[in-house]
């Protein structure tokens, strides 16, 4: 076990890595500087760059940040807020806190609605209550996270100011309704769908049988023996649903007017902000993959069936 | 127990003891002729794959209805342009922000002269009444001369001039104020339609009547049907050109690991799980702002019909394909090596294998065509997603290039105002809606009906 995690725990770092090259090279694969201006010369132009390191070969810049990184520094924004530590707009300006807040709190809402929903759906099969579901988590993977958000804004903000339209800082409950509502919705949605199938799947199996035949009650049947054994795919799926929210949390933030990391990074790779769309690709991809190295353990302990070495299809 | 079997054996027995014994003559053991041939060909028509997907397919109810939505949808997109009389980029002046199925002042005018004549009669080049014509959106030929005005110049010279019905050999001039709300007007002159106007005023079409703009206009007066019917038009293009890459890409991907396995599989596969576990949005929003300038420059350059197109399309619409091309492979690779490793150990292929195949040949005869269920239905869930992560990119304004339109930038647009007209939002929100819907639909029955024993 120890073993296998540290295994995949190279091979995060590895893809982190990956991730990082990638955008790195991507972004100065691109002529010209982040302080080219219209008013800029050239010679305040090199000198920004010798200022901040980037008249240095490719290669010494990409060791600049991986090394800085190592030691916890994120480096210092050269454009959007210039000279300011990267840490201090991230994390003491509370980007990073919102968006993970908001984030989390989405993930919960949709792992606490939406696999109820789907064993809701799976104990009821064929009744209206089940058809209701599948009509309304049909649509709500259907509807992108935009479209929602917006439609929620329109009818509960403006036009009739039940919740507020800027949700800022997110200080008051109010202001968390909306967003994570649209931040959830398609991933309750999906889940509930996913949790139906395979609790269905799981229902058909001998042992639910055995149970009944035993005269174990329904609702313990779900519980203990359905639920259970149909949690796996459902798991496997947590890990891109965790991306996805972060992804989506990019719209949410812009349309909620929430100062999150979201709407930071579309900011920084609009103005070409090296140091900023670097330290946040960081950030938000080690976020994502360790939550994938997380979500692969945890599908182990669920399911000890599963050895954890070969994950061969 | 030889010899009993040897003494019941019939081709032991001479041929008059056969016909004594089972009702055979000699003849009964002649080749068959062509008549008797043809009787023992099996009589039900042989039922092809497709066929008995489709069958099943029919079958599904709510598929069928999908697959009904997603064509008209697609009519909508790609015949309904053909049937409005605008144009996406088309601005029309004082017909900004209208409602549903309202036209402007200007149009209505027209509309109610239309009424009440055949067509509209007028002349640039008259001395002292409209001067400066640019183009004309009206014209008539009369004697082999052409007329043309545009009704925005002589709104502003507060002329319109047009002959009533049954009146086609008179020119004549009415002032705008002398027009009542009917239409009607009783005091007019006569205009002398000697003058010859420019050639440019032949190609504008005859607008006979007005179209109303069905789903209103927006800010800078452009028709937002026609727009949205672009826009559909644009995110369905976006879907299917985004999911054959994907196609291509990870089913060759998929099949040469599978097929190869070993080191190789391994290695490949190592690197499908690395480029799964890339946060792909990030990647795509940087590829996006990278791409812009070397595109353009590309799309300046480059005379090709490719080439224009794209640039049609804009830069941020190449980036998405780039990034389905670089990133969105890996789900159709997995799952087609996992097909790959099944069929790989069939028969037909050792047997292909045996007659010294090339593993290119297995791969395009034999592995490709046996996974195709997968393969379709895979492609057809991947239309969705290709077009939900255009409007999403659109969405926060890096996808298609104005004045090209797709769903997510007009959803994009409409935001602004969104206060005031919530109809913008709504419109390509449903469509966009009821276009992912339908698709995901059609692929699940695909699923159920090309692929029976993954039904759930």
């Amino acid at each position: 076990m120890l073993w296998y995690i540290f295994k995949r725990l190279l091979a995060s770092i590895g893809t982190l890595l990956v991730v990082l090259a990638i955008t790195f090279f991507l972004m100065n694969a691109v002529p010209g500087s982040p302080f080219l201006t219209e008013k800029s010369t050239p010679e305040q132009i090199a000198l920004a760059n010798a200022k901040y390191g980037l008249d240095k070969p490719l290669i010494v810049q990409f060791k600049n940040y991986l090394v800085t990184y190592a030691k916890g520094d994120l480096g210092v924004s050269l454009k959007m807020q210039e000279g300011t530590p990267v840490t201090d707009i991230l994390f003491h300006q509370g980007k990073f806190q919102l968006s993970i807040r908001l984030g989390l709190i989405a993930l919960c809402v949709a792992i606490v609605i939406g696999i109820p929903l789907g064993c809701v759906a799976a104990y009821n099969r064929g009744t209206w209550i089940d058809g209701f579901l599948r009509v309304l988590t049909t649509i709500g993977v259907a509807i992108p996270t935009f479209v929602l958000a917006t439609l929620l804004l329109v009818t509960f903000a403006v036009n009739h100011n039940f919740l507020p339209t800027i949700s800022g800082s997110l200080d008051s409950f109010k202001a968390y309704v909306m967003p994570i509502i649209s931040l959830s919705f398609y991933y309750t949605c999906y889940l509930a769908k996913l949790t139906r199938t395979s609790m269905l799947d799981a229902i058909n199996q001998d042992y639910i049988r055995t149970a009944k035949a035993k005269g174990v009650k329904t609702r313990s049947i779900v519980i203990k023996h359905a639920l259970r054994n149909s949690l796996i795919p459902v798991i496997t799926y947590i890990g891109p649903v965790i991306a996805g929210i972060i992804t989506g949390s990019f719209v949410v933030e812009s349309t909620f007017s929430i100062p999150g990391l979201g709407k930071y990074f579309v900011q920084s790779v609009l103005c070409r902000d090296y140091t900023v769309i670097m330290a946040t690709t960081f950030i938000l991809s080690a976020l994502v993959i360790f939550m994938n190295l997380v979500v692969d353990i945890a599908y182990k302990i669920v399911d000890p069936r599963i050895t954890l070495s070969s994950r061969e299809d | 127990m030889k010899e009993t079997f040897a003494k019941i054996s019939p081709f032991q027995l001479d041929p008059s003891k056969l016909e004594e014994a089972f009702g055979l003559d000699e003849s009964s053991f002649d080749k068959a002729n062509d008549t008797e041939k043809e009787s023992m060909v099996e009589m039900r028509k042989s039922v092809s794959y497709w066929a008995d997907a489709w069958r099943r397919f029919k079958k599904n109810h709510v598929s069928m209805v999908a697959l009904f939505v997603f064509i008209i949808a697609a009519l909508f997109a790609f015949v309904g342009p053909l049937l409005v009389p605008y144009d996406y980029a088309d601005q029309l002046r004082n017909a900004q922000k209208l409602g549903p199925m309202e036209y402007s002042k200007q149009e209505e005018v027209v509309r109610s002269i239309d009424d009440k004549c055949s067509s509209f009669y007028a002349t640039a080049l008259r001395p002292g009444s409209i001067t400066a014509l640019e183009k004309g959106e009206y014209y008539f030929k009369k004697g082999g001369t052409v007329y043309a005005f545009t009704l925005e110049k002589a709104l502003e010279n507060a002329i319109v001039m047009y002959a009533p019905k049954g009146v086609d050999d008179k020119v004549i001039i009415v002032r705008m104020a002398d027009i009542d709300k009917e239409g009607n007007f009783s005091n007019y002159e006569v205009l002398n339609t000697t003058t010859e106007y420019s050639a440019e005023a032949i190609k504008l079409k005859l607008r006979s009547s007005v179209f109303p703009h069905v789903f209103g206009t927006d800010s800078q007066g452009r028709d937002s049907m026609v727009r949205t019917m672009f826009g559909a038009r644009v995110s369905i293009l976006i879907g299917i050109i985004a999911a054959l890459i994907v196609l291509i890409i990870g089913s060759i991907y998929g099949s040469i690991s599978g097929l190869a396995g070993g080191v190789v599989d391994f290695v490949m596969m190592r690197i499908v799980e690395l480029i799964y576990s890339i946060p792909e949005v990030l990647v795509v929003l940087i590829l996006q702002v990278v791409l812009k300038d070397p595109l353009q420059k590309w799309f300046d350059s480059s005379q090709s019909a490719f080439a224009q197109g794209m640039s049609d399309l804009g830069s941020g619409v190449v980036s998405i394909f780039i990034t389905f091309a670089l990133l969105y492979w890996v789900t159709m690779a997995r799952i087609v090596r996992g097909q790959v490793l099944q069929l790989k150990k069939q028969e037909y292929v050792t047997a292909a294998n045996a007659l010294g195949a090339s593993n290119r040949r297995i791969i395009k005869r034999h592995l490709l065509p046996n996974c195709v269920g997968q393969l379709v239905i895979t492609t057809c869930l991947q239309i969705p997603s290709a077009i939900f992560l255009e409007s999403f990119l659109s969405f926060l304004g890096m996808g298609v290039s104005a004045p090209m339109a797709s769903l997510g930038s007009l959803c994009s647009d409409a935001l602004q105002t969104i206060s005031l007209f919530p109809y913008r939002l709504i419109f390509p929100a449903v469509i966009l809606t009821i276009i992912v819907l339908s698709l995901n639909l059609v692929g699940d029955g695909l699923r159920d009906s090309l692929d029976p024993r993954l039904k759930k």
